[in-house]
């Protein structure tokens, strides 16, 4: 009996907090459907008045969001997939080879983690200027292709990986690089898919890198075009939650997708902390 | 089984957005526009028109080459490109391609394109952004006497007797009232207040109050309160921005003190409004909460689109003693640039293209209009369609005693608003409150290369 | 150590190692060390790009960070946002994960999902819709509790309420990293503790919580060093007012490097800041007892 109280109890709570979690994405989905008038009331209604889908039409019309969004898309999928190779590689090579400076060369791609982005930020942009990749996706994609996080994660993450199918692999004849492409990456599927939400999310999100180095609004991203609705003398309202609903929709997707194998990812490189 | 789905959707999405990006080129407004097909063929005009500075249509442009220059604006897209149209009617072998850019996103990739050698040859320019822009502007060369000669303010622009844009309009404050409201609180148009005094006689005659709480605000100066009236108010009794030097900020002067105290006694004695009713002063009139709001000239166009329920009405600043030194500071909507690090021939096209806007009565006049702005040319002051605008209208009896401080760092602003705030919201007095701004507006400015020009002003003080 | 079943490294595996090893030199030192080191330096200087200057100043830019109060004001800022929001961001998730890990609750994907949308949304998006539900007359907040607030222009409550959006938007992370944790504790020592009658509570105190520590500290280390260079919140939601009330350290920086171009000067805020972050860091590890 006591069970069945707390169990009512506890799951009630758990509702109430994800009502309230939930609560500001319906109540900006339901704003995305009215006019811009009835946003700005003063008497406010949680569902629309009047339903219109114009505040969609109107999104693309300011800029070209969907454009905004398609490009998004492709960055982060490429800087994405670049990096679940990258940081599945080197942390394969610094979880199971040995060599002089491992350590070394450990900690310094750990420490990195820790730089605020201020620090680099500036200078990064000056020779992102004189390479001459401004305004162009090489700005966005090669510095970012090694990830200090995504390296300490897989690096974990492959640590725990049993030793005796690489070392029975290598006796039946097999080269590093089959290795690494046909064993470690298919073993490593849960890392790869924590890496991937998170990678996913920090890409899609980013908006001071994006804002300083691409200029052309053809290829802006879609962080900063959300920032655009705040124009010169005032901020349309109606076109800005329509675009905010769209752009919660692929990370969100992909995590609902994604979620088990993130979860079982984090929690085998957070054994060793 | 589950990734295939998923991949199966991202490539519908990215297929879909790919689309829908295509379909959407015609109905948005960025990107680029310059395809004059759709539009009605523009009458060229034959023979030269204009005051002083004239424009001959008869005269050939890159010896009837080809040419395309780039136009970069921020916002206005039918504007520039009604202009560009009567432009290439006259000289069909140049092509000009407009690049839109939101306000906010301009500033930052303008200086940098401009910094490259494939910057556009003509861009849109604002003065608050003078310093970044300067070094990559190349002087007008129609002559400056004859720009003096037709336009207003163009001493001001004068920097080594060269002229890199001058004005073509001048935007400045209002008052916004309410016309239902008005009448509801028994007001009529002889209540229409000339001074401050009497100016907050009817800001609480147009108050109303349930119980405690405010439900209409007479007057609302929230969030703009340091462009609208600190900015500005200071001129009327007879004070610069500015100290005798141009370079030293001049913002905890008496006369800011007393404007700054006006404010806060209008919240706090008159009880006309409330730092906490109305976030921002411009939306709550437009929500119908706030009866009377200063703002300035964009806001009759604001109120013409999202707040099309309002019947408004304008007057004219109110002063203190109708006899002021000036009525309040204006700022100067700022002629095309020209990027001198373009090449040669795109820079002539560019230079006669700013000709052409200047002498063509319907090209400013279509600019003066869509921003709600003071004509600049002489000839143009009492132009019936010009006095159609009621925000312009009012202004027409003493436009010539507005002044233009030049084109200050955005840190007199900012500091200006945070004094506001701390004096509003943080308890500080206004003394320490101005002093601090003082301070800050230094600091930024070290490195400055401005110079005020209020000492340009016709009826100033020599 | 080196284990004697494979006599030499095979030659692929040499060839793999190296590119792989110079690839990440490479890139480290490209976009991090290098960088890093024109920071620096250009902490020093006067450094305006879009004037051109580029000045010695020696220690001035340094001097003029410790002696500024807007910057002592807000790292005052940066510590109670850090600790508030880390506190909570670690007490829910612990606490949530807790909750949907124990058999009593079903739903438990479901659950997982819901907490952690906010989580998915860019900040930029989230800024933006809860600066509207603070909205004094309109906002959702004081209509649903009837309440008469001026959340972002109070200096009282300005900083509160970006602290809640923060862990409103940051808790789900915490959630999840607890529940990874939880799944992955050896279940035998649970038992025992079930087995030896262990109220549900001191199973928790004394077992699980201990073997959550790991978990717990690596939470709290990516939060400090999140929460020291956030921005977006106040960018977006108070442009750090009213007047100075809410700046955040990071703001600071955006604000003097992107706004005003003193890169020199926002150089050594960052410099300062980044020292801070590692000072903070270390005492982590220090305080659960662990050494790196």
């Amino acid at each position: 009996m006591k069970r069945k109280v707390s169990s009512v109890l506890l799951n009630g709570i758990l509702l109430i907090l994800g009502i309230v979690t939930v609560y500001p994405f319906f109540w900006m989905l339901s704003s995305s459907f009215k006019q811009n008038k009835e946003i700005m009331a003063l008497h406010q209604k949680f569902l629309p008045q009047e339903f219109i889908l114009s505040n969609y039409e109107s999104m693309n019309a300011h800029f070209n969001f969907l454009r905004f969004f398609a490009n998004s898309l492709f960055i982060t999928v490429v800087v994405t997939l670049l990096v679940i190779y990258t940081s599945t590689l080197c942390g394969f090579v610094l979880s199971k080879y040995k060599f002089k400076g491992r350590e070394f060369l450990f900690s310094v791609v750990l420490s990195t983690m820790m730089i605020p982005w201020c620090v680099t930020i500036i200078p990064k942009y000056s020779m992102i200027q004189s390479f001459g990749w401004m305004n162009s996706y090489k700005a966005l994609i090669i510095p970012a292709m090694f990830s200090g996080f995504g390296i300490f994660m897989m690096k974990q993450h492959i640590a725990s990986l049993p030793d005796e199918i690489l070392e029975a692999a290598r006796i039946d004849g097999a080269n590093e690089f089959y290795i690494f492409h046909r064993i470690i990456m298919p073993m490593a599927k849960n890392g790869i898919s924590s890496i991937a939400i998170f990678q996913f999310l920090w890409t899609w999100e980013d908006f001071l890198w994006p804002y300083l180095v691409i200029n052309d609004q053809e290829k802006q991203l879609l962080a900063v075009g959300l920032k655009m609705f705040n124009g010169q003398y005032s901020t349309d309202y109606g076109a800005l939650f329509a675009a905010t609903a769209i752009s919660i929709l692929p990370v969100l997707l992909i995590y609902l997708f994604f979620q088990k194998q993130f979860i079982a990812g984090i929690a085998s490189s957070a054994v060793k902390g | 089984m589950k990734k295939k789905w998923i991949a199966a959707m991202m490539a519908a999405a990215i297929a879909f957005t790919g689309l829908a990006g295509c379909g959407s080129k015609d109905s948005n407004g960025g990107g680029q526009g310059g395809n004059s097909e759709d539009s009605p063929k523009v009458e060229a005009p034959t023979e030269p028109f204009g005051d002083t500075v004239k424009y001959d249509p008869s005269v050939e442009i890159n010896e009837g080459k080809d040419i395309t220059v780039e136009l970069w604006e921020w916002g206005s897209d039918d504007l520039f490109q009604q202009i560009i149209d009567g432009y290439t009617a006259m000289h069909p072998n140049v092509t000009i391609k407009l690049v839109n850019n939101p306000w906010e996103d301009y500033w930052t990739k303008l200086p940098l394109a401009l910094d490259g050698a494939n910057g556009p040859a003509l861009f849109n320019v604002h003065n608050s952004y003078h310093e970044n822009l300067i070094n990559y502007l190349a002087p007008l060369e129609i002559p400056v006497e004859d720009l003096e000669a037709d336009f207003t303010g163009v001493a001001a622009h004068l920097i080594d007797d060269k002229v890199y844009y001058i004005d073509y309009g001048m935007m400045t404050g209002t008052v916004y009232y309410n016309k239902d409201m008005w009448e509801t609180a028994g007001l009529t148009d002889a209540d229409i207040p000339k001074t401050w005094d009497q100016m907050r006689e009817v800001a609480k005659k147009l108050t109303i109050r349930e119980g405690d709480s405010l439900v209409q605000a007479g007057l609302n100066f929230n969030d703009d309160f340091h462009q609208n009236y600190l900015l500005g108010l200071n001129y009327q009794l007879g004070e610069n921005l500015f100290q005798e030097d141009g370079k030293t900020p001049n913002v905890n002067s008496e006369s800011m003190k007393k404007v700054m105290q006006m404010l806060v006694d209008m919240y706090e004695t008159d009880g006309v409004g409330s730092k906490d009713f109305g976030e921002k002063g411009s939306d709550s009139f437009g929500q119908g909460q706030s009866a009377m709001v200063i703002q300035w000239g964009h806001y009759y166009n604001t109120l013409n689109t999202t707040w099309s329920d309002i019947n408004f009405g304008v007057f004219e600043i109110p002063t203190f003693d109708e006899n002021p030194y000036a009525y309040n500071r204006y700022n100067g909507e700022s002629t095309f640039g020209i990027n001198k690090n373009a090449p040669a021939d795109q820079q002539a096209v560019a230079q006669d293209f700013v000709k052409y806007f200047l002498a063509n009565d319907d090209a400013q006049i279509a600019f003066n209009l869509a921003m709600s702005t003071f004509p600049a040319k002489k000839s143009l002051a009492d132009d019936p369609k010009i006095l159609e605008n009621p925000s312009l209208a009012v202004l027409s009896e003493h436009i010539d005693h507005y002044i233009w401080p030049g084109p200050m760092p955005s840190t007199v602003e900012t500091s200006l608003k945070k004094a506001g705030q701390d004096i509003f919201f943080n308890g500080v007095d206004i003394d320490t409150a101005l002093n601090a701004a003082q301070e800050e507006i230094i600091r930024d400015m070290k490195s400055s290369a401005f110079v005020s020009v209020e000492n340009l002003y016709e009826f100033a003080e020599k | 150590m080196f284990k004697k079943s494979s006599p030499l490294q095979s030659k692929s595996e040499i060839i793999l190692r190296n590119i792989v090893v110079a690839a990440m030199v490479v890139f480290f030192m490209l976009f991090l060390i290098i960088p890093i080191g024109i920071a620096f330096a250009g902490s020093f200087h006067e450094w305006n790009p879009l004037s051109g200057t580029y000045r010695f100043l020696g220690f001035e830019n340094y001097k003029e960070v410790f002696t500024s109060a807007l910057f002592g004001k807000s790292m005052l800022n940066t510590l109670i946002f850090s600790v508030v929001v880390i506190i909570f961001r670690v007490g829910l998730g612990l606490g949530i994960a807790y909750a949907i890990y124990s058999s009593l609750v079903k739903y438990k994907s479901f659950f997982r999902a819901v907490y952690y949308m906010p989580v998915v949304t860019p900040m930029v998006a989230v800024a933006f819709v809860w600066k509207f539900m603070y909205n004094p007359q309109i906002g959702t907040i004081n209509q649903i509790f009837g309440l008469d607030v001026n959340w972002l222009m109070n200096p009282k409550t300005a900083l509160i309420a970006v602290i809640i959006m923060t862990i409103w938007k940051d808790f789900g992370y915490a959630v999840v990293m607890f529940m990874a944790g939880l799944y992955s504790l050896p279940s035998d020592a649970l038992e025992a503790a079930n087995v030896d009658g262990a109220s549900a509570w001191q199973t928790f105190r004394y077992i699980t919580f201990p073997l959550l520590k790991p978990m717990t500290l690596f939470v709290v280390i990516t939060s400090i060093i999140s929460y020291i260079q956030a921005y977006v919140q106040i960018l977006i939601m108070t442009e750090g007012g009213p007047g100075t009330a809410t700046y955040l350290a990071s703001y600071i920086i955006y604000d003097e490097a992107f706004v005003k171009y003193n890169f020199g000067y926002a150089s050594a805020l960052s410099f300062v800041l980044f020292i801070i972050t590692a000072v903070f860091t270390w005492l982590s590890f220090r305080v659960s007892g662990k050494e790196e």
